[in-house]
């Protein structure tokens, strides 16, 4: 059997090694824009090939998957989703596991994934409104601004997935602080419009959200487009840095485990996450008249208002939330893919070993904001070092060269797994392989030490604990969903027939 | 025991937040912890220079005479502090940097002396060495215990330490994905909207740069000698201090009050604002019912602060006003947060008599102060601490009260729920966390 893998991170390296564990014993053969050390690594071993090369571009994903003559294409990342790369395999008969350019556009376009889930009422909404130039959204945020409806409590994105960069949340509630937070949302949607300009693929360019809290959690699933089955649910943690303070980045670590559920959500709140999951699956299917084969992921929250709520959806797996699941995965991966491209998936059960995982990225200084000084940096890795202390290396963001030098490429570097019966445990454990990974020239790394300490676990269960309380209370009360706000001189309005209305004209 | 507070903004669009409003409402917030001098310094975008703004007076007042100046900084760090020129640390070189300090760290001189000593050294160490949170390390381990800083440099770093024994407190917070906040207290965290997301530790150091946050403990940093005085006294009721809320100390303190000093009264009075806790536990323990007993008139004036007895007896007098209907013809259990020269107690128990009060049953919610405080804790001399020098029945009988009564000191370990070689004692028991404490 040959497989060709396409994207060259650390969620691509733990794809790779997976698909290579296989009893088929498939030949791995791969393509992506940076040489990836660990993939190279996989792919000779296995007797397949590297090939550096565009992961965007259908026609150099296809031809190398003709050359090799492969079984089937992974597609990893989301950008060759959208660049159309699993419909032009599709077209040529090559089977693929990767939602094609239609049914990823509820990662592609984040303004089009909430328009979906309202169109077809499926619960987990926030609310939220469009705008195509900063003027116009600027003045329906300042509108009434000294009223506190749900417009001053929001989160502005851009309205298409643009590399993880550009969201900001605006808690514009304290009202002696509202000058400051104007000033900054007035000049981030001036930010946002500029930034969208790079991307003629979309009409809407500023996405205003509703804001909400409580914890965070990733649920990643493989669909053949009729079954949708769920992996453990894991916890990214998008704050670049320690305290859960600054940037939001691509993840800088996740946690799972043990068992399905993290430990500060229920099994009640994973059974409803799987079937908001499934219903959005069926919305864009029904919506596209596409199948949806591959991998789908709700990046969602428990929040007070909705309970389960989808704040993204990801057409592939998370880095580095891959990382955790793939690390459990007992069921044979191979069998899986071929399950999926035969619509068999029913038949399939996935099994998971019972063990807290965690995994922590470690970044150049400049990531996610400076990119430009976190590129070229002459790594040193003592490979050996880390995996004699019981953790496992996944190359990221970096290149392989002729010479054998490694230098970083800009985003995350590695990332660093770990195994233990508690993820305190297996935190501290990761600690201990930090020391190894090293620039040469002096340039600085970080990484977030906080992700699964006791500390932070106990933060977060006492977090879900609180919103948890609110929404049974919803529940009881038969008022989840609900919102009313009141704009003096206008009277009480309900944003969600507002909305259902502006949806239908 | 001033207060700090460090403000530092990350990613895309730093330059645009406004530090100076951040620093006024979180040091507004902190004024309980002085507010004889307040200072700031911001650090400016365009010139990248820290420009520092000082004054004797509490916070709102400082802000009012700042407007004049055009104050300007994306990065900035603030102190209140009970006393006058007691305000930021500059130091031009090696490194210009400013410093932020509670407590009072080991070196010789006064409180602010000894910052400077510390502020000097940590630019010369930011010189020597390569890696900044090596120099703060290094400072960690040189400068002794008992004090906590934010110190903000010209390069743009914000280095935030607590000493090995964690005397003093120092907390962390975030707002979206943009701002980093630090602070001796929670609360602080909560005015300006940030999400609390715990303490700095004991014996560590957390440097802020442009691109990026570490951090890092000095090894061997097991020992813990946090500040009692905290939990009963200096930190606001709502918050946190080294994870634990002060409330749920305050109320249980109240209720061991009535375990162990139990007094038969008809109604439970705390005097505000500290006792108010304490009142409430007293109450939940002995189903007495709690009454408001007083009054405040004018800013909220923490008294046992106050520079000079004058000023401390007339600020007694302002804020604490009997109320008449709560206080006629009954017997008072009468509820304080700690006792130093007495007189103030003194003046409370006298207008609550003259308003009809019949008997008066002093309970405080603190051991008896018979020591001065090595942290930089104004204490006053020891021979005009009341608890030092006359007995229970003493005090009793000179602030013409029926009864009066301390918490014991396991009585407070227990309300705080740490064993005895977790704090700092000191000045209830004039034993000290390290045996070489400076008199």
């Amino acid at each position: 059997m040959k497989i060709l893998g396409v994207g060259s991170g650390a969620r691509e390296h733990a794809i790779a090694k997976k698909l290579s564990l296989s009893i088929y014993n498939p030949k791995i053969y791969w393509i992506g824009e940076n040489k990836n050390p660990g993939i190279v690594r996989i792919c000779m071993k296995s007797g397949g090939e590297f090939i550096q090369g565009s992961t965007t571009d259908p026609e150099v994903v296809s031809s190398t998957a003709k050359r090799f003559n492969v079984d089937f294409v992974f597609i990893g990342p989301e950008e060759p989703n959208f660049h159309a790369v699993p419909d032009h395999l599709e077209r040529l008969k090559i089977p693929c596991i990767g939602a094609n350019r239609s049914v990823a556009l509820i990662e592609m376009s984040k303004a089009e994934m909430r328009r979906l889930q309202w169109e077809y009422d499926i619960p987990g909404k926030l609310l939220f409104q469009t705008f195509k130039s900063a003027e116009e959204a600027y003045l329906v945020l300042e509108k009434y601004a000294d009223s506190l409806t749900w417009l001053q409590n929001v989160a502005l994105k851009p309205a298409r997935q643009a590399g993880g960069k550009g969201v900001k949340v605006v808690e514009d509630r304290q009202i002696y602080l509202h000058e400051e937070k104007q000033k900054f949302k007035s000049k981030h949607v001036s930010w946002l419009e500029g930034y969208m300009r790079g991307y003629g693929d979309i009409e809407d360019k500023i996405l205003v959200e509703e804001n909400v809290w409580g914890p965070e959690y990733t649920l990643q699933c493989f669909t053949d487009g009729t079954t949708v089955l769920g992996m453990p649910m894991v916890q990214d943690n998008k704050n670049a840095h320690e305290f859960d303070i600054g940037t939001e980045t691509g993840g800088m670590g996740s946690i799972s485990g043990p068992g399905m559920c993290l430990p500060f959500l229920t099994i009640r709140e994973y059974e409803d996450s799987i079937r908001i999951i499934g219903k959005m699956v069926s919305a864009i299917q029904d919506k596209t008249g596409k199948r949806y084969h591959g991998v789908v992921a709700g990046q969602m929250m428990l929040t007070e208002v909705e309970g389960p709520t989808i704040i993204e959806m990801y057409s592939r797996l998370g880095d580095p939330e891959a990382l955790n699941v793939l690390h459990t995965l007992k069921t044979d991966l191979v069998e899986v893919c071929l399950a999926i491209i035969d619509e068999r998936l029913s038949k399939i059960r996935l099994e998971f070993e019972d063990k807290a995982v965690v995994v922590k990225a470690i970044a150049p200084k400049g990531y996610p904001d400076n990119r430009s000084l976190a590129i070229g940096h002459p790594v040193a890795v003592d490979e050996a070092k880390v995996s004699e202390i019981g953790c496992e290396l996944f190359w990221a963001s970096c290149n392989l060269h002729e010479d054998g030098r490694i230098t970083t490429a800009g985003s995350r570097l590695v990332e660093i797994l770990a195994e233990g019966e508690t993820l305190p445990v297996a935190s501290a454990q990761i600690e201990k392989a930090i020391p190894y990974v090293k620039l040469t020239d002096g340039w600085g790394l970080f990484h977030r030490s906080d992700i699964g300490s006791e500390a932070l676990l106990k933060r977060r269960e006492e977090l879900a604990e609180r919103v948890r309380r609110l929404y049974l209370y919803r529940v009881e009360k038969g008022t989840v969903g609900k919102r009313v706000d009141w704009l003096p001189g206008v009277g009480k309005v309900d944003p969600v027939s507002i909305l259902k209305n502006g949806l239908r004209r | 025991m001033p207060g700090i507070i460090g403000f530092y903004p990350f990613g895309e669009g730093r330059e645009n937040w406004d530090a100076s409003r951040f620093l006024y409402y979180g040091l507004t917030a902190l004024q309980g912890r002085g507010e004889a001098c307040t200072s700031i310094a911001l650090l400016e975008s365009e010139s990248k220079k820290i420009n520092i703004y000082k004054d004797n007076t509490h916070v709102e007042e400082f802000y009012k005479r700042l407007s004049e100046n055009k104050v300007r900084g994306f990065i900035g760090i603030g102190q209140v502090s009970p006393n006058e020129d007691d305000g930021l640390i500059e130091v031009k070189e090696p490194i210009r940097l400013v410093l932020a300090g509670d407590g009072k760290p080991g070196y010789q001189g006064n409180r602010v002396e000894a910052f400077y000593k510390l502020a000097q050294r940590l630019s010369t160490l930011l010189t020597e060495r390569e890696d900044p949170l090596d120099a703060a390390t290094q400072i960690i381990k040189e400068a002794g215990i008992g004090f906590s800083f934010v110190a903000l440099t010209e390069r743009e770093e914000m280095i935030c330490c607590r000493d090995p024994f964690g005397v003093k407190p120092l907390e962390v917070g975030a707002v979206g994905f943009d701002l980093g906040i630090v602070s001796s207290e929670s609360a602080a965290l909560d005015v300006v909207g940030a999400v609390h997301s715990g303490p700095i530790q004991a014996g560590e150091c957390v440097v802020f740069d442009p691109l990026s946050i570490r951090r890092r403990n000095i090894p061997n940093s097991e020992s813990r000698a946090y500040c009692a005085f905290e939990y009963v006294y200096l930190a606001r009721v709502d918050s946190l201090l080294n994870d634990m809320p002060i409330y749920n100390v305050r109320e249980r303190i109240g209720e061991i009050l009535a375990e162990e000093k139990e007094a038969e009264g008809d109604v439970v009075i705390g005097i505000p604002e500290t006792a108010l806790p304490f009142a409430l536990g007293y109450s939940n323990k002995t189903s007495i019912p709690v009454k408001l007993g007083f009054m405040r008139t004018g800013r909220h004036i923490r008294s046992a602060l106050k520079p000079t007895q004058f000023e401390r007896i007339m600020g007694v007098q302002l804020k604490l006003n009997p109320i008449k209907a709560a206080v006629d013809g009954k017997d008072i259990i009468l509820i304080d947060d700690s006792v130093v020269r007495g007189n103030t107690l003194k003046n409370t128990v006298l207008n609550l008599r003259r308003k009809g009060a019949k008997r008066v049953h002093v309970r405080v919610g603190s051991p008896a102060i018979i020591s001065h405080c090595p942290f930089g804790t104004e204490v006053p001399p020891i021979d005009e601490l009341i608890g030092r020098a006359l007995s229970e029945e003493e005090i009793a009988e000179i602030i013409g009260a029926d009864s009066f009564a301390y918490l014991s000191i396991e009585g407070l370990l227990k309300a705080i729920g740490l064993p005895r070689d977790r704090l700092c004692l000191g000045c209830f028991t004039s034993e000290y966390p390290n045996k070489e404490v400076r008199k």
